[in-house]
Protein backbone atom coordinates (compact mmCIF):
# COMPACT_ATOMS: atom_id res chain seq x y z
CA UNK A 1 0.00 0.00 0.00
CA UNK A 2 3.16 2.43 0.60
CA UNK A 3 4.36 1.90 -2.40
CA UNK A 4 0.98 2.29 -4.04
CA UNK A 5 0.74 5.79 -2.45
CA UNK A 6 4.78 6.40 -3.34
CA UNK A 7 3.76 6.18 -6.73
CA UNK A 8 1.23 8.09 -7.29
CA UNK A 9 2.27 10.86 -5.03
CA UNK A 10 2.38 13.97 -7.85
CA UNK A 11 6.03 14.48 -7.56
CA UNK A 12 7.36 10.63 -7.76
CA UNK A 13 10.26 10.67 -9.70
CA UNK A 14 9.14 8.08 -12.32
CA UNK A 15 6.02 9.58 -12.10
CA UNK A 16 6.03 9.96 -16.35
CA UNK A 17 6.92 6.17 -16.70
CA UNK A 18 3.77 5.53 -14.52
CA UNK A 19 1.49 7.66 -16.54
CA UNK A 20 2.31 6.37 -19.80
CA UNK A 21 1.93 2.81 -18.44
CA UNK A 22 -1.34 3.92 -17.24
CA UNK A 23 -2.13 5.27 -20.53
CA UNK A 24 -1.46 2.39 -22.89
CA UNK A 25 -2.67 0.36 -20.18
CA UNK A 26 -6.24 1.97 -20.92
CA UNK A 27 -5.99 2.41 -24.59
CA UNK A 28 -3.86 -0.34 -26.35
CA UNK A 29 -6.54 -3.10 -25.13
CA UNK A 30 -9.91 -0.77 -26.75
CA UNK A 31 -7.50 -1.88 -30.12
CA UNK A 32 -6.97 -5.35 -29.09
CA UNK A 33 -10.59 -6.34 -29.10
CA UNK A 34 -10.99 -5.08 -32.60
CA UNK A 35 -7.88 -7.81 -32.90
CA UNK A 36 -9.50 -9.96 -31.37
CA UNK A 37 -12.68 -9.97 -32.40
CA UNK A 38 -11.50 -10.19 -36.49
CA UNK A 39 -9.29 -12.90 -35.60
CA UNK A 40 -6.18 -10.88 -36.14
CA UNK A 41 -4.16 -12.05 -32.98
CA UNK A 42 -0.84 -12.62 -34.75
CA UNK A 43 -1.22 -9.41 -36.39
CA UNK A 44 -0.52 -7.76 -32.42
CA UNK A 45 2.24 -9.84 -32.04
CA UNK A 46 4.16 -9.05 -35.81
CA UNK A 47 3.67 -5.52 -36.07
CA UNK A 48 5.00 -4.58 -32.74
CA UNK A 49 8.14 -6.27 -33.94
CA UNK A 50 7.94 -4.58 -36.96
CA UNK A 51 7.69 -1.07 -35.24
CA UNK A 52 10.74 -2.11 -33.45
CA UNK A 53 12.66 -3.02 -36.69
CA UNK A 54 11.41 0.23 -37.79
CA UNK A 55 13.22 2.15 -34.84
CA UNK A 56 16.34 0.31 -35.48
CA UNK A 57 16.37 0.98 -38.86
CA UNK A 58 16.15 5.08 -38.54
CA UNK A 59 18.32 5.24 -35.72
CA UNK A 60 20.71 3.34 -37.62
CA UNK A 61 20.19 5.31 -40.93
CA UNK A 62 20.65 8.40 -38.97
CA UNK A 63 24.61 7.21 -37.05
CA UNK A 64 25.22 6.46 -40.87
CA UNK A 65 24.67 9.77 -42.26
CA UNK A 66 24.38 12.42 -39.47
CA UNK A 67 26.15 10.19 -36.69
CA UNK A 68 24.50 9.30 -33.50
CA UNK A 69 21.40 11.14 -32.53
CA UNK A 70 21.62 13.44 -29.07
CA UNK A 71 19.31 11.73 -26.37
CA UNK A 72 16.85 14.50 -26.53
CA UNK A 73 13.37 15.19 -28.50
CA UNK A 74 15.04 14.31 -31.98
CA UNK A 75 15.73 10.85 -30.73
CA UNK A 76 12.18 10.38 -30.08
CA UNK A 77 11.12 12.08 -33.36
CA UNK A 78 13.52 9.35 -35.21
CA UNK A 79 12.44 6.27 -33.67
CA UNK A 80 8.63 7.99 -33.95
CA UNK A 81 9.40 8.46 -37.69
CA UNK A 82 11.10 4.85 -38.17
CA UNK A 83 8.50 2.80 -36.04
CA UNK A 84 5.19 5.10 -38.22
CA UNK A 85 6.86 4.55 -41.57
CA UNK A 86 7.57 1.04 -41.48
CA UNK A 87 4.34 -0.09 -39.34
CA UNK A 88 2.02 1.68 -41.85
CA UNK A 89 4.21 0.76 -44.95
CA UNK A 90 3.44 -3.52 -43.90
CA UNK A 91 0.10 -2.50 -42.97
CA UNK A 92 -1.38 -1.20 -46.26
CA UNK A 93 0.77 -4.00 -48.03
CA UNK A 94 -0.76 -6.52 -45.73
CA UNK A 95 -4.73 -4.93 -46.33
CA UNK A 96 -3.83 -4.75 -50.49
CA UNK A 97 -3.09 -8.42 -50.35
CA UNK A 98 -5.80 -9.58 -48.01
CA UNK A 99 -8.01 -7.81 -50.06
CA UNK A 100 -6.91 -9.28 -52.98
CA UNK A 101 -7.31 -12.28 -50.82
CA UNK A 102 -3.67 -13.67 -52.38
CA UNK A 103 -1.98 -16.46 -50.33
CA UNK A 104 -1.91 -17.19 -46.53
CA UNK A 105 -2.52 -14.58 -43.86
CA UNK A 106 -1.17 -16.06 -41.24
CA UNK A 107 1.83 -17.54 -43.45
CA UNK A 108 2.50 -13.96 -44.31
CA UNK A 109 2.65 -12.55 -41.21
CA UNK A 110 4.24 -15.40 -39.33
CA UNK A 111 7.20 -14.61 -41.88
CA UNK A 112 6.82 -10.92 -41.22
CA UNK A 113 8.05 -11.61 -37.60
CA UNK A 114 10.97 -13.78 -38.14
CA UNK A 115 12.11 -10.78 -40.93
CA UNK A 116 11.33 -7.75 -38.58
CA UNK A 117 13.23 -9.46 -35.64
CA UNK A 118 15.86 -10.62 -37.78
CA UNK A 119 16.46 -7.58 -39.34
CA UNK A 120 16.52 -5.55 -36.21
CA UNK A 121 19.37 -8.05 -34.86
CA UNK A 122 21.12 -7.43 -37.98
CA UNK A 123 20.87 -3.74 -37.50
CA UNK A 124 22.12 -3.13 -34.30
CA UNK A 125 24.70 -5.39 -34.56
CA UNK A 126 26.11 -3.18 -37.11
CA UNK A 127 26.08 0.01 -34.35
CA UNK A 128 26.61 -0.25 -30.81
CA UNK A 129 25.10 3.11 -29.46
CA UNK A 130 22.08 2.10 -30.80
CA UNK A 131 22.02 -1.54 -29.59
CA UNK A 132 21.96 -0.40 -25.94
CA UNK A 133 18.67 2.00 -26.45
CA UNK A 134 17.05 -0.75 -28.49
CA UNK A 135 17.86 -3.74 -26.15
CA UNK A 136 16.21 -1.70 -22.90
CA UNK A 137 13.22 -1.20 -25.11
CA UNK A 138 12.98 -4.70 -26.07
CA UNK A 139 13.04 -5.49 -22.34
CA UNK A 140 10.21 -3.38 -21.67
CA UNK A 141 12.06 -1.11 -19.13
CA UNK A 142 9.57 1.59 -18.90
CA UNK A 143 11.77 4.15 -16.54
CA UNK A 144 11.47 7.68 -17.70
CA UNK A 145 9.84 9.22 -20.07
CA UNK A 146 10.22 13.01 -21.23
CA UNK A 147 7.60 15.18 -21.03
CA UNK A 148 7.30 15.82 -24.68
CA UNK A 149 6.82 11.90 -25.22
CA UNK A 150 4.46 11.79 -22.80
CA UNK A 151 2.31 14.68 -24.22
CA UNK A 152 3.07 13.06 -27.99
CA UNK A 153 1.48 9.80 -26.46
CA UNK A 154 -1.14 11.56 -24.40
CA UNK A 155 -2.40 13.18 -27.40
CA UNK A 156 -2.03 10.42 -29.83
CA UNK A 157 -3.67 8.05 -27.71
CA UNK A 158 -6.59 10.20 -26.90
CA UNK A 159 -6.83 10.52 -30.70
CA UNK A 160 -7.75 6.75 -30.96
CA UNK A 161 -10.09 6.80 -28.54
CA UNK A 162 -12.24 9.61 -29.74
CA UNK A 163 -12.00 7.52 -33.36
CA UNK A 164 -13.20 4.59 -31.35
CA UNK A 165 -15.47 5.84 -29.04
CA UNK A 166 -17.38 7.64 -32.59
CA UNK A 167 -17.23 5.24 -34.72
CA UNK A 168 -18.16 2.28 -32.20
CA UNK A 169 -20.93 1.09 -34.30
CA UNK A 170 -19.79 1.72 -37.85
CA UNK A 171 -16.27 -1.15 -36.69
CA UNK A 172 -18.89 -3.06 -35.07
CA UNK A 173 -20.81 -3.85 -37.91
CA UNK A 174 -18.05 -4.37 -40.23
CA UNK A 175 -16.06 -6.30 -37.77
CA UNK A 176 -19.12 -8.72 -36.59
CA UNK A 177 -20.92 -8.73 -40.14
CA UNK A 178 -18.69 -7.42 -43.21
CA UNK A 179 -21.95 -8.73 -45.51
CA UNK A 180 -24.34 -6.72 -43.67
CA UNK A 181 -22.81 -3.54 -43.85
CA UNK A 182 -22.26 -3.71 -47.77
CA UNK A 183 -25.93 -4.14 -47.53
CA UNK A 184 -26.73 -1.24 -45.57
CA UNK A 185 -24.33 0.78 -47.82
CA UNK A 186 -21.56 1.09 -45.67
CA UNK A 187 -17.70 1.59 -47.23
CA UNK A 188 -16.32 -1.00 -45.77
CA UNK A 189 -12.69 -0.45 -47.35
CA UNK A 190 -12.97 3.35 -45.42
CA UNK A 191 -13.60 2.05 -41.92
CA UNK A 192 -11.05 -0.78 -42.62
CA UNK A 193 -8.32 1.80 -43.42
CA UNK A 194 -9.20 4.04 -40.09
CA UNK A 195 -9.24 0.53 -38.59
CA UNK A 196 -5.67 -0.14 -39.89
CA UNK A 197 -4.66 3.37 -39.40
CA UNK A 198 -6.03 2.90 -35.73
CA UNK A 199 -3.99 -0.22 -35.25
CA UNK A 200 -0.95 1.77 -36.69
CA UNK A 201 -0.93 4.84 -34.71
CA UNK A 202 -1.54 2.84 -31.66
CA UNK A 203 1.42 0.01 -32.20
CA UNK A 204 4.32 2.95 -33.34
CA UNK A 205 3.94 5.32 -30.40
CA UNK A 206 3.40 2.20 -28.36
CA UNK A 207 6.45 0.18 -28.75
CA UNK A 208 8.71 3.47 -28.73
CA UNK A 209 7.21 3.75 -24.93
CA UNK A 210 7.07 0.22 -23.55
CA UNK A 211 8.04 -1.77 -26.36
CA UNK A 212 6.72 -4.60 -28.62
CA UNK A 213 6.75 -7.09 -25.76
CA UNK A 214 4.34 -5.00 -23.75
CA UNK A 215 2.57 -3.80 -26.35
CA UNK A 216 1.53 -7.38 -27.58
CA UNK A 217 0.26 -8.03 -23.72
CA UNK A 218 -1.44 -4.82 -23.63
CA UNK A 219 -3.00 -5.30 -26.86
CA UNK A 220 -4.06 -9.21 -26.49
CA UNK A 221 -4.61 -9.97 -22.68
CA UNK A 222 -7.09 -7.75 -21.56
CA UNK A 223 -9.47 -8.00 -23.92
CA UNK A 224 -9.16 -11.70 -22.79
CA UNK A 225 -9.77 -11.23 -19.36
CA UNK A 226 -12.83 -9.09 -20.17
CA UNK A 227 -13.98 -11.18 -22.72
CA UNK A 228 -14.79 -14.11 -19.90
CA UNK A 229 -16.74 -11.83 -17.84
CA UNK A 230 -18.84 -9.52 -19.40
CA UNK A 231 -20.47 -9.72 -23.21
CA UNK A 232 -20.88 -7.42 -26.47
CA UNK A 233 -18.18 -5.51 -28.25
CA UNK A 234 -18.54 -2.06 -25.85
CA UNK A 235 -18.77 -3.62 -22.60
CA UNK A 236 -15.70 -5.61 -23.38
CA UNK A 237 -13.69 -2.76 -24.33
CA UNK A 238 -14.66 -0.70 -20.95
CA UNK A 239 -13.55 -3.92 -18.60
CA UNK A 240 -10.46 -4.46 -21.02
CA UNK A 241 -9.20 -0.99 -20.24
CA UNK A 242 -10.18 -0.57 -16.97
CA UNK A 243 -8.62 -4.15 -16.56
CA UNK A 244 -5.45 -3.11 -18.61
CA UNK A 245 -4.81 0.39 -16.58
CA UNK A 246 -5.01 -1.51 -13.41
CA UNK A 247 -2.71 -4.13 -14.17
CA UNK A 248 -0.61 -1.10 -15.50
CA UNK A 249 -1.14 0.46 -11.90
CA UNK A 250 -0.37 -3.28 -10.17
CA UNK A 251 2.69 -4.14 -12.42
CA UNK A 252 4.26 -1.02 -11.89
CA UNK A 253 3.76 -0.91 -8.34
CA UNK A 254 5.33 -4.23 -7.86
CA UNK A 255 8.19 -3.76 -10.64
CA UNK A 256 9.11 -0.49 -8.07
CA UNK A 257 8.90 -2.28 -5.24
CA UNK A 258 10.93 -5.39 -6.28
CA UNK A 259 13.46 -3.97 -8.77
CA UNK A 260 11.96 -6.14 -12.04
CA UNK A 261 11.82 -4.16 -15.21
CA UNK A 262 8.19 -2.96 -15.74
CA UNK A 263 6.91 -4.31 -19.34
CA UNK A 264 7.54 -8.19 -18.35
CA UNK A 265 6.06 -7.62 -14.28
CA UNK A 266 3.22 -5.93 -16.11
CA UNK A 267 2.77 -9.22 -18.48
CA UNK A 268 3.24 -11.84 -16.13
CA UNK A 269 0.72 -10.19 -14.11
CA UNK A 270 -1.52 -9.83 -17.31
CA UNK A 271 -1.12 -13.72 -17.30
CA UNK A 272 -1.72 -14.48 -14.22
CA UNK A 273 -5.17 -12.43 -13.73
CA UNK A 274 -5.73 -14.46 -17.17
CA UNK A 275 -5.13 -17.67 -15.31
CA UNK A 276 -7.39 -16.94 -12.10
CA UNK A 277 -10.40 -15.40 -14.57
CA UNK A 278 -10.05 -18.82 -16.17
CA UNK A 279 -9.70 -21.09 -13.38
CA UNK A 280 -12.77 -18.88 -11.88
CA UNK A 281 -14.95 -19.47 -14.90
CA UNK A 282 -14.11 -23.33 -15.12
CA UNK A 283 -15.19 -23.70 -10.95
CA UNK A 284 -18.01 -21.89 -11.77
CA UNK A 285 -19.29 -24.24 -14.85
CA UNK A 286 -18.28 -27.14 -12.71
CA UNK A 287 -20.43 -26.30 -9.84
CA UNK A 288 -23.53 -25.16 -12.30
CA UNK A 289 -23.13 -28.55 -13.88
CA UNK A 290 -22.77 -30.10 -10.61
CA UNK A 291 -25.78 -28.85 -9.01
CA UNK B 1 -40.18 -2.80 -65.98
CA UNK B 2 -40.57 0.86 -64.16
CA UNK B 3 -41.93 -0.77 -61.14
CA UNK B 4 -39.11 -3.00 -60.62
CA UNK B 5 -37.26 -2.92 -57.40
CA UNK B 6 -34.43 -4.77 -58.84
CA UNK B 7 -33.27 -5.78 -62.66
CA UNK B 8 -30.89 -8.15 -63.55
CA UNK B 9 -29.36 -7.10 -67.09
CA UNK B 10 -27.68 -9.34 -68.85
CA UNK B 11 -25.58 -9.76 -64.95
CA UNK B 12 -22.36 -12.00 -64.77
CA UNK B 13 -21.78 -12.96 -60.66
CA UNK B 14 -18.78 -14.81 -59.56
CA UNK B 15 -15.87 -14.35 -56.91
CA UNK B 16 -12.41 -13.62 -58.00
CA UNK B 17 -12.80 -12.20 -61.22
CA UNK B 18 -14.43 -15.97 -62.40
CA UNK B 19 -18.01 -15.88 -63.02
CA UNK B 20 -20.27 -18.30 -61.65
CA UNK B 21 -23.45 -17.43 -63.36
CA UNK B 22 -23.83 -15.52 -66.55
CA UNK B 23 -26.37 -13.54 -68.79
CA UNK B 24 -28.81 -13.38 -65.77
CA UNK B 25 -31.73 -11.56 -66.64
CA UNK B 26 -34.29 -11.05 -63.66
CA UNK B 27 -36.76 -8.58 -62.28
CA UNK B 28 -38.15 -8.00 -58.88
CA UNK B 29 -41.79 -6.31 -58.24
CA UNK B 30 -42.74 -4.51 -55.43
CA UNK B 31 -44.67 -7.24 -53.34
CA UNK B 32 -43.57 -10.65 -54.88
CA UNK B 33 -42.57 -12.97 -52.86
CA UNK B 34 -40.43 -15.12 -54.63
CA UNK B 35 -38.23 -18.28 -53.85
CA UNK B 36 -34.71 -18.92 -55.64
CA UNK B 37 -34.23 -22.90 -55.45
CA UNK B 38 -32.15 -25.01 -57.22
CA UNK B 39 -28.90 -27.76 -56.19
CA UNK B 40 -26.28 -26.96 -53.69
CA UNK B 41 -23.40 -25.00 -55.28
CA UNK B 42 -25.47 -23.97 -57.92
CA UNK B 43 -25.43 -20.56 -57.51
CA UNK B 44 -28.98 -19.16 -55.68
CA UNK B 45 -27.14 -17.55 -52.55
CA UNK B 46 -24.70 -15.61 -55.46
CA UNK B 47 -27.92 -14.19 -57.09
CA UNK B 48 -28.92 -12.91 -53.61
CA UNK B 49 -26.08 -11.29 -52.71
CA UNK B 50 -25.96 -9.68 -56.22
CA UNK B 51 -29.05 -8.29 -55.37
CA UNK B 52 -28.34 -6.82 -51.64
CA UNK B 53 -25.14 -5.40 -53.55
CA UNK B 54 -23.02 -7.89 -51.37
CA UNK B 55 -21.34 -8.89 -55.03
CA UNK B 56 -20.30 -6.75 -57.54
CA UNK B 57 -21.12 -8.00 -61.13
CA UNK B 58 -18.58 -9.23 -63.34
CA UNK B 59 -20.23 -7.68 -66.34
CA UNK B 60 -23.79 -6.23 -66.95
CA UNK B 61 -25.52 -3.96 -64.58
CA UNK B 62 -28.33 -4.50 -61.55
CA UNK B 63 -30.38 -1.66 -61.11
CA UNK B 64 -31.95 -1.40 -58.05
CA UNK B 65 -34.93 1.26 -57.50
CA UNK B 66 -36.08 2.79 -60.14
CA UNK B 67 -36.42 6.66 -59.19
CA UNK B 68 -34.31 9.41 -56.72
CA UNK B 69 -34.98 7.06 -53.25
CA UNK B 70 -32.35 3.71 -52.92
CA UNK B 71 -33.93 0.80 -52.62
CA UNK B 72 -33.72 0.04 -48.31
CA UNK B 73 -32.50 -4.46 -48.25
CA UNK B 74 -33.15 -6.18 -45.29
CA UNK B 75 -30.46 -8.88 -45.84
CA UNK B 76 -31.01 -12.04 -43.47
CA UNK B 77 -27.76 -14.31 -43.65
CA UNK B 78 -27.05 -18.11 -43.09
CA UNK B 79 -27.54 -17.97 -39.10
CA UNK B 80 -24.53 -20.15 -38.83
CA UNK B 81 -22.23 -17.41 -40.72
CA UNK B 82 -22.17 -14.99 -37.65
CA UNK B 83 -19.37 -15.76 -35.43
CA UNK B 84 -18.90 -13.95 -32.70
CA UNK B 85 -15.38 -13.85 -30.60
CA UNK B 86 -17.60 -11.58 -28.10
CA UNK B 87 -20.77 -12.41 -28.23
CA UNK B 88 -23.30 -9.99 -28.72
CA UNK B 89 -26.82 -10.26 -26.96
CA UNK B 90 -30.19 -10.08 -29.13
CA UNK B 91 -31.00 -7.07 -28.77
CA UNK B 92 -27.21 -5.72 -29.70
CA UNK B 93 -27.58 -7.83 -33.18
CA UNK B 94 -30.65 -6.67 -33.75
CA UNK B 95 -29.56 -2.73 -33.46
CA UNK B 96 -27.30 -3.73 -36.23
CA UNK B 97 -30.24 -2.85 -38.71
CA UNK B 98 -30.67 0.46 -37.69
CA UNK B 99 -26.60 1.30 -38.20
CA UNK B 100 -27.76 1.90 -41.92
CA UNK B 101 -29.90 5.01 -40.80
CA UNK B 102 -27.62 6.61 -39.29
CA UNK B 103 -24.98 8.44 -40.08
CA UNK B 104 -21.64 7.99 -39.14
CA UNK B 105 -20.55 9.32 -35.70
CA UNK B 106 -24.11 9.49 -34.78
CA UNK B 107 -25.44 7.96 -31.55
CA UNK B 108 -28.34 5.45 -31.79
CA UNK B 109 -31.60 6.92 -30.34
CA UNK B 110 -33.78 6.22 -27.76
CA UNK B 111 -36.75 5.63 -30.82
CA UNK B 112 -33.90 3.22 -32.39
CA UNK B 113 -33.72 1.52 -29.47
CA UNK B 114 -37.61 1.23 -29.18
CA UNK B 115 -38.41 0.59 -32.98
CA UNK B 116 -35.49 -2.54 -32.48
CA UNK B 117 -37.60 -4.21 -29.42
CA UNK B 118 -40.94 -3.68 -31.51
CA UNK B 119 -38.90 -5.58 -33.81
CA UNK B 120 -37.96 -8.38 -31.91
CA UNK B 121 -41.44 -8.61 -30.48
CA UNK B 122 -42.75 -8.76 -34.15
CA UNK B 123 -40.77 -12.38 -34.33
CA UNK B 124 -41.09 -13.16 -31.00
CA UNK B 125 -37.32 -12.99 -29.33
CA UNK B 126 -38.33 -9.51 -27.07
CA UNK B 127 -38.24 -11.83 -24.01
CA UNK B 128 -34.83 -13.18 -24.80
CA UNK B 129 -33.06 -9.57 -25.74
CA UNK B 130 -31.15 -10.39 -22.68
CA UNK B 131 -29.40 -13.24 -24.27
CA UNK B 132 -25.52 -14.33 -25.71
CA UNK B 133 -26.76 -13.99 -29.46
CA UNK B 134 -24.61 -17.53 -29.89
CA UNK B 135 -26.71 -19.41 -26.83
CA UNK B 136 -29.91 -18.90 -29.32
CA UNK B 137 -31.03 -22.45 -31.06
CA UNK B 138 -30.92 -22.43 -35.17
CA UNK B 139 -34.57 -21.09 -35.24
CA UNK B 140 -34.15 -18.43 -32.89
CA UNK B 141 -30.80 -16.55 -34.41
CA UNK B 142 -33.44 -16.48 -37.74
CA UNK B 143 -35.82 -14.84 -36.18
CA UNK B 144 -33.54 -12.27 -34.09
CA UNK B 145 -32.02 -11.89 -37.62
CA UNK B 146 -34.78 -11.06 -39.54
CA UNK B 147 -35.39 -8.43 -36.51
CA UNK B 148 -32.35 -7.09 -37.57
CA UNK B 149 -33.15 -7.29 -41.27
CA UNK B 150 -36.75 -5.57 -39.87
CA UNK B 151 -34.96 -3.17 -38.12
CA UNK B 152 -33.53 -1.63 -40.98
CA UNK B 153 -37.17 -0.37 -42.41
CA UNK B 154 -36.71 -2.12 -45.71
CA UNK B 155 -38.43 -2.12 -49.18
CA UNK B 156 -37.11 -5.56 -49.76
CA UNK B 157 -36.76 -8.62 -47.10
CA UNK B 158 -33.54 -10.73 -48.67
CA UNK B 159 -33.42 -14.01 -46.83
CA UNK B 160 -30.30 -16.95 -47.31
CA UNK B 161 -31.91 -20.30 -46.68
CA UNK B 162 -33.64 -18.90 -43.71
CA UNK B 163 -34.86 -22.90 -43.29
CA UNK B 164 -31.38 -24.66 -43.01
CA UNK B 165 -29.65 -26.20 -40.14
CA UNK B 166 -33.12 -26.08 -37.84
CA UNK B 167 -35.95 -28.67 -37.17
CA UNK B 168 -38.76 -28.88 -39.34
CA UNK B 169 -41.08 -27.50 -36.13
CA UNK B 170 -39.04 -24.14 -36.26
CA UNK B 171 -38.92 -24.40 -39.96
CA UNK B 172 -42.75 -24.09 -39.68
CA UNK B 173 -42.56 -21.25 -37.33
CA UNK B 174 -40.05 -19.25 -39.97
CA UNK B 175 -42.05 -19.78 -42.69
CA UNK B 176 -45.31 -18.72 -40.73
CA UNK B 177 -43.40 -15.52 -39.89
CA UNK B 178 -42.23 -14.53 -43.14
CA UNK B 179 -45.57 -15.16 -44.81
CA UNK B 180 -47.57 -12.54 -42.11
CA UNK B 181 -44.50 -10.26 -42.69
CA UNK B 182 -45.23 -10.13 -46.31
CA UNK B 183 -48.98 -10.19 -46.00
CA UNK B 184 -48.80 -7.42 -42.91
CA UNK B 185 -46.32 -5.29 -44.42
CA UNK B 186 -46.36 -6.07 -47.23
CA UNK B 187 -43.24 -6.90 -47.57
CA UNK B 188 -41.66 -7.51 -51.09
CA UNK B 189 -39.66 -11.36 -50.43
CA UNK B 190 -36.81 -12.96 -52.27
CA UNK B 191 -35.89 -16.21 -50.19
CA UNK B 192 -32.85 -18.75 -51.68
CA UNK B 193 -34.12 -22.27 -50.17
CA UNK B 194 -34.15 -25.84 -50.97
CA UNK B 195 -37.02 -27.08 -48.49
CA UNK B 196 -39.38 -27.13 -51.50
CA UNK B 197 -42.32 -28.95 -49.06
CA UNK B 198 -41.93 -26.03 -47.11
CA UNK B 199 -42.58 -23.44 -50.33
CA UNK B 200 -45.47 -25.87 -51.42
CA UNK B 201 -47.07 -25.42 -48.33
CA UNK B 202 -47.47 -21.33 -47.72
CA UNK B 203 -49.48 -19.48 -50.59
CA UNK B 204 -47.63 -16.47 -50.23
CA UNK B 205 -45.06 -17.59 -52.42
CA UNK B 206 -46.62 -17.30 -55.67
CA UNK B 207 -43.36 -17.32 -57.90
CA UNK B 208 -39.91 -19.54 -58.24
CA UNK B 209 -36.82 -19.48 -59.96
CA UNK B 210 -34.86 -22.73 -60.29
CA UNK B 211 -31.23 -21.72 -60.52
CA UNK B 212 -29.79 -25.17 -62.52
CA UNK B 213 -26.36 -25.28 -64.73
CA UNK B 214 -26.28 -21.25 -65.05
CA UNK B 215 -29.61 -20.54 -66.23
CA UNK B 216 -33.37 -19.37 -64.22
CA UNK B 217 -36.56 -21.12 -64.97
CA UNK B 218 -39.15 -18.60 -63.31
CA UNK B 219 -42.57 -19.19 -63.00
CA UNK B 220 -45.79 -19.65 -60.76
CA UNK B 221 -45.00 -22.07 -57.75
CA UNK B 222 -47.79 -24.38 -58.15
CA UNK B 223 -45.95 -25.16 -61.44
CA UNK B 224 -42.87 -24.79 -60.68
CA UNK B 225 -43.20 -26.37 -57.54
CA UNK B 226 -45.10 -29.46 -59.38
CA UNK B 227 -44.05 -32.99 -58.50
CA UNK B 228 -43.01 -33.31 -62.36
CA UNK B 229 -40.98 -30.07 -62.33
CA UNK B 230 -38.79 -31.43 -59.10
CA UNK B 231 -38.47 -34.96 -60.97
CA UNK B 232 -36.97 -33.23 -64.12
CA UNK B 233 -34.77 -30.96 -61.91
CA UNK B 234 -33.47 -33.54 -59.66
CA UNK B 235 -32.66 -36.01 -62.68
CA UNK B 236 -31.36 -33.61 -64.52
CA UNK B 237 -29.31 -33.06 -61.30
CA UNK B 238 -28.49 -36.52 -60.60
CA UNK B 239 -28.09 -37.11 -64.07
Amino acid sequence: MDTLLEILNLHFLLRNALYGGLVIGAVAPLVGVYLLARRMVFIGIALPQVSTAGVAGAFVWHTFFHGHPSRDVNDFVIALVGSSVLTFAVILVLALLERRRRGLLEGRIAMLYAVAGAATILLLASDRVTEIGILSLLKGEIIAIPDIELVILLLGYGAIMALLTIFHKELVLVTVDREMAVSLGKHVLVWDLLLFAVIGVTISLGVLVVGPLVMFGFLIVPPMIAGRLVMGMRTVSIVAALVGAGIALIGFAAAYRLDWPTGPTDVALAGVVLAVVTAGQALRTFSLRSA
Amino acid sequence: MADALISFHDVALGYDGVPVLEGLALDVHRGDFLALVGPNGCGKSTILKGMAGILEPLRGSIRRGSGEKPVRFGYVPQGETIEMVFPLTVFQVALMGTYGRIGPGWPVTHADHARVRACLDDVGMADLQRKPFPSLSGGQRQRVLIARALATEPDILLLDEPLSGIDVQAAQVIMDLIERLHRERRLTMVMVSHHLKALREHEAVREVVWVYEGKLLRGPATTMLSPEMVYRMMDAEIG
